[in-house]
């Protein structure tokens, strides 16, 4: 089956297209939150936004900030919010890389705001930690004090290589 | 978030009357002055900082969604993302992809929820532009979306709207002929006639 947004950009869909180029479409899908949602993609496919080349993305961004203002302008509205869903666990639904811009007015319906968490200092600076740590490019090979006694020759001439 | 002090009736009637009197370029001082996250970014308030360039911070939320959840905020002070120059903000984004990146391979979770609100009806607390990056795990209910159909007058109306003022935005002329088959000129001009000021949405944070 092919991808819904990938359809939209080659003109297969009921969504309707407000603006499309080589590297961005912006469309008003037959589904939304609310009546005046618009969503801004890039026209190739990528899935999740850390596979979205930079420059696309940075247009993507410019280009949400555009879709917002115009909908401050042409729906009248007093709010918006910019969502974007990155991976099935934070609830993304189509395998394509999207930002939603969604239209938003004093007790409209909708509520956005999570339940807030409570972190201790521990948390906190556990989580501190773990976020300013640099990401290691490649894992270390080898453990050497879990290493059994049969792996020891071939470890050992690694790490000589190494 | 820290809530500022309490201030008497007569404290406030003395900060209205100041507000009155200053100019646009000192109200803006002035908000500046009072925003937590200006003090944050200047050191005045401690937070933990996860990421820091010469434009913007993240730090970790103090009261998050979700252990993890990062504030990314410009060090200048914007209220909405509509002020926000479009280079500063393609950056922002940027940066947003990279600590994405990061809580995914660190925090070990399978998502992550990018979420801006733009005014107090969008739900903004704070008067200083954020990006909240959110870790995500499958159902923890954070940021339910969901979607219904809307039938095809609703988005025929949504286009006809929104679609001038985006392509006056890019800086694209329309076509005279206009392709839509509804009757829309009427509309569109008392449109024209209150045109949102985005300062408006920005200043209610005062």
């Amino acid at each position: 089956m092919g991808c819904e947004y990938c359809e939209i950009a080659a003109g297969n869909s009921k969504s309707l297209i407000l603006h499309q180029d080589a590297e961005i479409v912006v469309a008003v899908k037959d589904t939304s939150v609310i009546p005046g949602q618009i969503t801004v993609f890039p026209t190739e496919h990528h899935p999740i936004m850390e596979l979205v080349p930079d420059n696309i993305l940075q247009k993507c961004s410019i280009m949400a900030n555009k879709v917002s203002v115009a909908i401050f302008e042409g729906l009248d509205t007093t709010g918006t919010n910019v969502i974007i869903q990155n991976g099935t666990a934070a609830g993304q639904n189509r395998p394509h890389f999207a930002i939603e811009i969604i239209p938003r007015r004093e007790n409209d319906g909708l509520d956005f705001q999570w339940p807030q968490k409570q972190l201790t200092e521990d948390e906190l600076g556990y989580l501190f930690n773990e976020l300013t740590e640099d990401v290691p490019e490649e894992k270390p090979a080898i453990k050497p004090k879990k290493v059994s006694g049969k792996d020891n020759y071939l470890l050992k001439s690694l790490k000589r290589k190494a | 978030m820290p809530n500022p002090p309490e201030l008497t009736p007569e404290q406030q009637k003395e900060l209205q009357e100041k507000l009155k009197n200053m100019s646009p370029e000192e109200l803006q001082e002035f908000q500046k002055q009072q925003c937590i996250f200006c003090q944050i970014v200047s050191g005045k308030i401690p937070s933990k900082k996860i990421y820091e360039d010469e434009k913007v911070i993240a730090i970790l939320d103090i009261n998050p969604a979700a252990k993890g959840h990062l504030l990314l905020l410009p060090k200048e002070h914007y209220s909405i993302m509509p002020q926000i120059p479009d280079e500063d903000l393609s950056h922002l984004f940027l940066i947003a992809k990279q600590l994405s990146k990061k809580m995914l391979q660190k925090m070990k979770v399978a998502g992550t929820s990018i979420f801006i609100a733009n005014g107090l009806a969008a739900g903004q607390r704070a008067q200083h532009f954020m990006i909240h990056i959110i870790p995500r795990k499958q159902g923890d209910g954070v940021l339910p979306l969901n979607e219904q159909l809307q039938d095809k007058e609703m988005l025929q109306n949504i286009k006809t709207a929104v679609q001038p003022k985006l392509l006056n935005q890019l800086g694209i002329k329309q076509k005279e002929p206009a392709v839509e088959k509804t009757p829309k000129s009427q509309k569109e001009e008392k449109e024209e006639d209150n045109d949102v000021n985005l300062d408006d949405i920005a200043n209610l944070f005062k």
